[in-house]
């Protein structure tokens, strides 16, 4: 079967680039390796959060100082405000929803209790849309017993930084005692898949209805909702006061939840979804991606007209490096990256690091490039670009839905 | 009396001291086990490495392995050793080597090629010939840690973070020592009769400031840390000592080591692992071990070796790796002072029992020395060993023994917080962070992880550090210091990866980097720079 595109990368730029696609009426295959980024995703998007160790305040028009080599750049600074639109639009139709202005940045909360700026924050999470006017002055932190991936000391501590008048509750229900009979099973993941009957529901509400004592806003780690949002929904009715949920370390409840909707998304526009396989090359003739052969049918490659790669930065195996060389382990297509081991990497462990800015090399329409060629019907897109840096810059999540939508647009009107 | 440097030999001083019912102060200027005690293989030598070169040296070794087999269980763990002959080596040299291990006392069998392939299956199969010898594997923090309690629980007192800014010497007599606090920047003066210099390599610095010269060659060695046990047995190259021809198991993970410099004693503190050396130690390790080629490598370090010149060689030619203990009195005309240096981690307690005799021959104590028969605590008779628990232990509390031996009673487990893994890959619990807080002196984690393992194992601290981190802030009621010292303890792991930062380790790091500074933003809360760069 010759599919129109075939996505190499499930993630939120493979995701959303199929999305994309299958709602203009593509056939679409998706071939996705597993776990994504979005299991360290506490459910906020970043557009553009820093630049050159300073927060920016409005990232559309921070866009327009970006160098040449950046993502963004590529598609055009004076498109990046339509294509955001689309993206914000594109989460909501597929039932996540979020709040934020690409022309200015509000803060999100980390699981340590630091600001950090962010374009889109999921709205049953804490959000700060001015740091002069909290959105509560009480707060009770409810903590619950035995769960270690709420760092719950940094993050009452960072609050009170900011101004809030924090209160940190221990709270535990007999759904969590009994969970944690076995030592490492008090993880987010776990907590979502016991926290899910409206009966283990009204006993966590119990407990913050009396222990709240008289805070204006509750806050709880964001360890509900794996699938949808309903249990969330479910404990705020239940909840006598406004009740916020803080992102945790990972996993990463509410981006799992963000990847599930995006997937089922997909899916219901009639997109092909191809879990735990990936890619592993493919057949080039001329400037031309023949088709892509994959671990699981490697007798049967998949053909379409265009091609994508979203399959991640390093973590996501996207780029590899050995010993000698960083390469794209699919393709080998051109990456930007230095040649000498030594430079692709600082001292200092919160320095700005050049690795992170490595990627494989694109021409002005993100079509890769294989030994200074340009492959016509390839594109890249997401973490595994060049030119941005998730880290340091705050542009990952952005960078991968508004390249995976550009992509689309050039996919879809030929160019 | 007071003993300076908290690595094994000062320990094993100050234990030995202790049981000879002295006095004791030990003072430390950064943690326990920091200098070449912490920066070595662990490997518990045979002695079978220096039986050809240095006779005395392999019968200390071996004489040494016996006793602590027996004192230090909890610490070893008995894996035997093989010498194999490498298509490259000659053959002869086996014969050579068996002979002199034979003279030292030190069990040496020529086995078989198939028989190695068999009971090690990493070893490289083109092997063409093969010895066991009884080398085994130590963790010398655990061992460091253990001589510390037991002179503690002898009446001696220990302090890290604080060094020694200068002594206090009258009329030819040192006095005692002028200590900086480093955690709170305060000044003390401590006299005791006796100053017994354990300062492993910067022994030399600490001599300088009692007037008195020793010839120091700071010889280093690299080594790699690869991320999961590819062999069970420790893995020689059986040829005369060269570079990255050692491979031990240890714990979790194996170490391939080392190579030997001879460098600048102006930059001993500089402990960087050059792209050089990891070339050199991954090219031979993988002779030793094909299967290190593919596996990841999760770290690089280095430690200094303090070699010594012999006082009737000022030219440095002759230097000994052997142990050197120097009274200044007779030396150098000065009292009071006693330098203990050279020999090795093995040697740690003989060491010990060296410099504790020149002490008492000085104050007139006739105590016997006891610490080659008394076992240390954690490896007390009736202790659980590793091999006779059984299911009624949790995989915390199995790892538990293993690191603390018979002292894991004293770990709290009896409620269901205690017992939650905080490291999963090491099986560290609540509890045991909390024992370790507040029974071992730890201050941070990178303390923390020397005692308990945390963060050590394969994932090398990814989410446990922050768990750790946010438990000790609690445990200690200092928020703000638990966020710098997760940063520091992050920067210190960086520190060894960042010279094999390709592969998996290149990934983690970007993963390392995806949680603390993109998910949670702790560079936007700390600043690294400045900080002091030894822990």
């Amino acid at each position: 079967m010759r599919m129109d595109t075939v996505i190499m990368g499930g993630g939120l730029s493979g995701l959303t680039c199929g999305i994309a696609l299958a709602k203009r009426g593509q056939r679409v295959t998706i071939v996705a390796g597993g776990q994504s980024t979005l299991m360290f995703n506490g459910g906020s998007m970043e557009l553009l959060g820093n630049i050159d160790g300073q927060d920016v305040t409005n990232p559309l028009q921070a866009i327009t100082t970006l160098p040449q080599n950046h993502p963004y750049s590529k598609i055009g600074a004076n498109r990046i405000a339509e294509i955001a639109d689309e993206a914000k639009q594109l989460l909501a139709d597929a039932g996540i929803n979020m709040a934020g202005d690409a022309t200015a940045n509000h803060w999100r909360i980390t699981p340590m209790g630091i600001a950090k700026p962010a374009w889109l924050t999921l709205s049953e999470n804490l959000r700060i849309d001015d740091l002069n006017q909290l959105p509560a002055k009480r707060v009770a932190l409810m903590c619950i017993r035995g769960y270690f991936d709420q760092p719950n000391g940094m993050l009452a501590q960072g609050l009170r930084d900011l101004g809030f008048d924090v209160q940190a509750i221990e709270f535990t229900t007999d759904d969590i005692t009994s969970l944690r009979r076995s030592p490492s099973e008090m993880r987010a993941t776990s907590l979502a898949k016991h926290l899910v009957s409206n009966n283990a529901l009204q006993r966590v509400a119990d407990q913050i209805n009396s222990l709240a004592g008289d805070a204006d806003m509750v806050l709880l780690p964001s360890v509900l909702g794996q699938t949808d949002d309903n249990d969330i929904v479910t404990l705020q009715r239940l909840c006598n006061k406004p009740l916020r949920l803080v992102a945790t370390l990972p996993p990463a409840v509410a981006g799992m939840r963000m990847q599930t909707l995006l997937r089922h998304y997909f899916k219901m526009l009639g997109g092909n979804y191809l879990t735990g396989d990936s890619a592993i090359g493919g057949n080039f003739e001329g400037d031309k991606l023949l088709n892509v052969t994959t671990a699981k049918l490697a007798d049967m490659p998949l053909r379409a007209n265009n091609f994508v790669l979203a399959t991640g930065s390093f973590v996501s195996r996207g780029l590899a490096a050995n010993y000698e060389r960083v390469y794209e382990p699919v393709f080998d297509l051109d990456v930007d990256a230095d040649a000498d081991r030594e430079k692709w990497t600082r001292f200092g462990v919160l320095e700005p690091q050049a690795y992170s800015r490595y990627g494989v090399a694109t021409d002005d329409n993100l079509c890769c490039l294989k030994q200074g060629k340009t492959i016509g019907n390839l594109y890249a897109i997401g973490s595994i670009l060049s030119g941005h840096d998730a880290i340091k810059m705050g542009d990952g999540t952005g960078v991968s839905m508004l390249t995976a939508l550009a992509v689309a647009r050039n996919i879809l009107c030929g160019k | 009396m007071i003993i300076v440097g908290g690595g094994a030999t000062g320990a094993g001083t100050a234990r030995d001291c202790a049981l000879r019912g002295l006095s004791v102060l030990l003072v430390e200027r950064n943690d326990y086990s920091t200098g070449a005690t912490g920066r070595n293989h662990g490997l518990m030598h045979s002695g079978a490495r220096y039986a050809v070169t240095d006779g005395e040296s392999a019968s200390e070794c071996i004489s040494e392995n016996m006793i602590l087999r027996r004192i230090a269980r909890h610490c070893v763990e008995e894996t035997d050793g093989l010498f194999i002959t490498l298509p490259e080596d000659d053959l002869q040299y086996q014969q050579t080597f068996v002979e002199a291990c034979q003279r030292a006392g030190i069990r040496a069998d020529v086995i078989d090629p198939a028989e190695a392939r068999r009971i090690e299956p990493a070893v490289n199969p083109d092997l063409i010939g093969a010895v066991r010898v009884p080398d085994a594997s130590i963790d010398p923090f655990r061992l460091t840690v253990a001589n510390l309690l037991d002179a503690r629980l002898h009446g001696a007192e220990t302090l890290n973070y604080h060094e020694v800014e200068g002594l206090i010497i009258n009329q030819q007599r040192v006095e005692g020592v002028k200590l900086l606090n480093k955690q709170d920047g305060s000044h003390v003066e401590v006299r005791g009769r006796v100053v017994v210099n354990a300062a492993g390599i910067w022994g030399q610095r600490i001599a300088q400031q009692a007037g008195v010269n020793i010839s120091m060659f700071p010889a280093r060695g690299a080594l790699l840390i690869f991320g999961h046990r590819v062999n069970n047995m420790v893995i020689n190259r059986c040829r005369r000592p060269a570079n990255a021809d050692i491979l031990v198991p240890d714990d979790t993970v194996c170490v391939i080591g080392t190579t030997s410099d001879r460098i600048p004693i102006e930059t001993v503190d500089d402990m960087r692992v050059t792209r050089e050396e990891v070339d050199v130690l991954l090219k031979e390790g993988i002779k030793i071990a094909p299967s290190l080629a593919t596996t990841r490598i999760i770290r690089a370090y280095a430690g200094v070796r303090p070699l010594v010149a012999s006082d009737d060689d000022p030219s440095g030619r002759s230097i000994s790796r052997g142990i050197v203990c120097l009274d200044h009195a007779k030396r150098d005309g000065l009292e009071g002072f006693i330098t203990i240096t050279g020999g090795k981690m093995m040697t740690y307690r003989l060491m010990g029992e060296i410099a504790t005799n020149a002490v008492c021959a000085k104050l007139g104590n006739t105590a016997p020395c006891v610490t080659a028969n008394q076992p240390l605590p954690g490896s007390e008779e009736g202790a659980p060993s590793q091999s006779d628990m059984t299911k009624r232990y949790s995989f915390g509390q199995r790892a538990a023994i293993g690191r603390h031996g018979s002292l894991a009673a004293r770990i709290e487990k009896d409620n269901d917080i205690d017992n939650a893994l905080v490291c999963e890959c090491e099986g560290v619990t609540v509890g045991e962070i909390k024992y370790a807080v507040h029974q071992l002196h730890v201050h941070n984690l990178v303390n923390l992880r020397r005692r308990t393992r945390v963060g050590m194992g394969t994932c090398q601290g990814k989410l446990c550090s922050c768990r750790a981190a946010s438990l000790m802030g609690e445990f200690r009621h200092d928020v703000k210091g638990a966020q710098e010292d997760l940063a520091a303890f992050l920067d210190e792991r960086w520190k060894g990866m960042r010279p094999v930062a390709w592969g998996d380790t290149l990934r983690e790091a970007q993963l390392t980097a995806a949680i603390y500074e993109g998910l949670c933003g702790l560079d936007k809360a700390v600043n690294l720079q400045g900080k002091e760069d030894v822990q």
